[in-house]
């Protein structure tokens, strides 16, 4: 009674999609919703063989890796200065989820504001000491690094908040031992501090994961996927092929070999997690 | 020892500017930009604070465009949303992990793994699936889509709140003669307290700044959140910046500020959901 609800949500948004996805795959649906023909896997040989669908993967794939790794850095370095007691970090502790809370819209107008070559504060302000950044979500070279960037402000300060109460978790006994046997502060950060809010940061950093991977909003609001491809990740991809292409089938098959490949990713990273726990 | 002490303080200070300057600088540069004029907001210097204070851009907002029609939709798509998932996460929290119906253990893990399949990427057939039961350009539609995205996650975050709470008094209030029900709401409920403060401000911010399955499932102009109208506005009067910045501005301060009262009890409420 009380969980039905739920599992019925569940079953309905997620699960029913993911078979319809892979029942729709296998025709030759275009518009989404028209009628189609069964072709088994013709549909899987179309996408395989589509340059786009693996440059939309390798995208995502470097996509995922330089979010994490800006946002791991950022939210560590911030969590560590949320733990201190002066009246900075107790303010900074209300104040530091903002740029989490406003709409992605928001995000993306205010960096295309700032970064507007004509008008643009940091353009202004980076022209003045002499960095040149042109227009870096027009750009293909820059603009896949500048869509990471700004997404990255918008989703850092949820990841420092756990990263901060999971270090909050950490015994103070424990860390004032350590300084007693003369551990130093790097020293006990890495063989006290890291290994005990492990768990913490495993479970962020496979949910983070799969959450960055899944982002459609930062890149099209800022982007829309171009130029000429340069920020389409898979989601885009997926997007773009059954909206603007409407190829629905083509982006059923691509979503369907996405969450295969998501799932080894994800499977071989709790391993991972798990026998270095055990070490 | 003082010069000491200051040179160590040093790198502190500066990443405690920098972060201050890098979260809350485009913040205040938005903010200022809206109250700009059209002639100052695009002076090749830009001046660090507004010249003269005019309210035209807001008054633009209001008048010539639909941001009154926008800001009723997401209130209503927001509200709907936190209310379904707040009975949705809450009934299923405390069936999964106190009362432990059967199966428990697996449904759970079910429902957290499904909640990890990007949503994005099962977009086309949602669709179709909405479509089918005549939801398109539906508020239902919306609410749907977004509990399913709120719900786990915060049946999740409630978990630690559930446990948390002693079996005893279950036996306790049964001895008093109280039922399941009434053990849930007058007993349970206000010790989940925290936790429904967190859920409720997660699930209003999730639905609020939601976009792509409002810039999808929602077709016609009278039924878009804001997120998709400030995109059109922003479309429509691309060089009308004061106008875009003002509009940007009324988009975020429903959360900014929100966030500001409540900020502290959604810090606390995630940091005791998710490490417990």
């Amino acid at each position: 009674m009380l969980v039905a609800p739920i599992v019925a949500v569940m079953l309905l948004v997620i699960a029913l999609p993911v078979f319809s996805a892979v029942a729709t795959s296998m025709q030759d649906q275009r518009i989404v919703g028209s009628p189609s023909a069964f072709v088994g896997f013709d549909t899987y040989a179309t996408v395989l063989a589509d340059g786009g669908f693996w440059a939309a993967l390798g995208r995502s794939g470097i996509w995922l890796v330089a979010n994490m790794a800006v946002q791991t850095v950022l939210a560590f370095a911030t969590a560590l200065l949320l733990q201190r007691s002066a009246w900075w970090s107790r303010a900074a502790r209300t104040w530091i989820v903002l740029p989490w809370v406003i709409p992605t819209v928001a995000v993306a107008v205010i960096w295309q504001w700032m970064l507007n070559s004509n008008y643009g504060i940091v353009y202004k302000i980076l022209d003045a000491i002499g960095i040149q950044i042109g227009a870096p979500f027009g750009n293909p070279a820059h603009a896949l690094w500048a869509v990471i960037l700004v997404n990255s402000w918008h989703w850092f300060p949820l990841s420092a908040i756990v990263i901060y109460g999971a270090l909050a978790t950490v015994p103070v006994e424990v860390l004032e031992a350590a300084k007693v046997d003369g551990a130093g502060a790097w020293r006990t950060f890495w063989s006290i501090t890291l290994p005990l809010i492990q768990p913490i940061l495993f479970a962020l950093g496979l949910v983070g994961s799969l959450w960055s991977f899944g982002i459609l909003d930062s890149i099209y609001l800022t982007t829309a996927g171009g130029p000429a491809g340069a920020t389409t990740t898979m989601p885009v991809y997926v997007y773009d092929t059954a909206f603007s292409a409407f190829r629905t089938s083509q982006a059923a098959a691509a979503s369907v070999l996405t969450v295969i490949v998501l799932v080894i990713a994800a499977t071989l990273f709790a391993r991972l997690a798990r026998s270095k726990e055990e070490t | 020892m003082t010069s000491r002490r200051i040179l160590t303080a040093l790198p502190r200070t500066a990443a405690m500017t920098i972060l201050t300057l890098v979260v809350l600088g485009p913040l205040y540069w938005v903010t200022i930009s809206a109250f700009k004029g059209r002639e100052e907001i695009i002076r090749s210097t830009p001046t660090l604070v507004p010249e003269t204070f005019t309210l035209s851009n807001f008054e633009q907002l209001f008048q010539a465009t639909q941001y009154p029609v926008f800001l009723r939709n997401s209130v209503i798509v927001a509200v709907g949303t936190t209310v379904v998932t707040l009975l949705f996460s809450l009934g299923a929290a405390y069936g999964l992990y106190r009362l432990k119906v059967p199966g428990s253990g697996r449904i759970a893990a079910a429902v957290l793994l499904s909640y990890l399949i990007p949503g994005t990427l099962v977009i086309v057939p949602l669709y179709s699936m909405l479509a089918s039961l005549q939801l398109i350009d539906t508020y239902a539609a919306l609410i749907l889509v977004n509990v399913a995205f709120t719900a786990p996650f915060c049946t999740w975050l409630l978990r630690g709140f559930v446990l948390a709470i002693p079996r005893d008094l279950d036996e306790a209030a049964a001895l008093d003669g109280a039922g399941p029900l009434r053990t849930m709401v007058q007993i349970v409920l206000p010790l989940l307290a925290p936790g429904i403060a967190t859920v409720t401000v997660y699930s209003f911010v999730f639905s609020w700044t939601e976009f792509v399955y409002a810039s999808q499932f929602v077709v016609s102009a009278s039924m878009q959140t804001l997120p998709i109208g400030l995109s059109a506005i922003v479309g429509q009067y691309t060089v009308n910046w004061g106008l875009v910045m003002a509009g940007t501005l009324f988009t975020l301060l429903p959360t900014a500020v929100l966030f500001l009262f409540v900020g502290r009890h959604f810090v606390g409420g995630l940091i005791a959901g998710a490490t417990k």
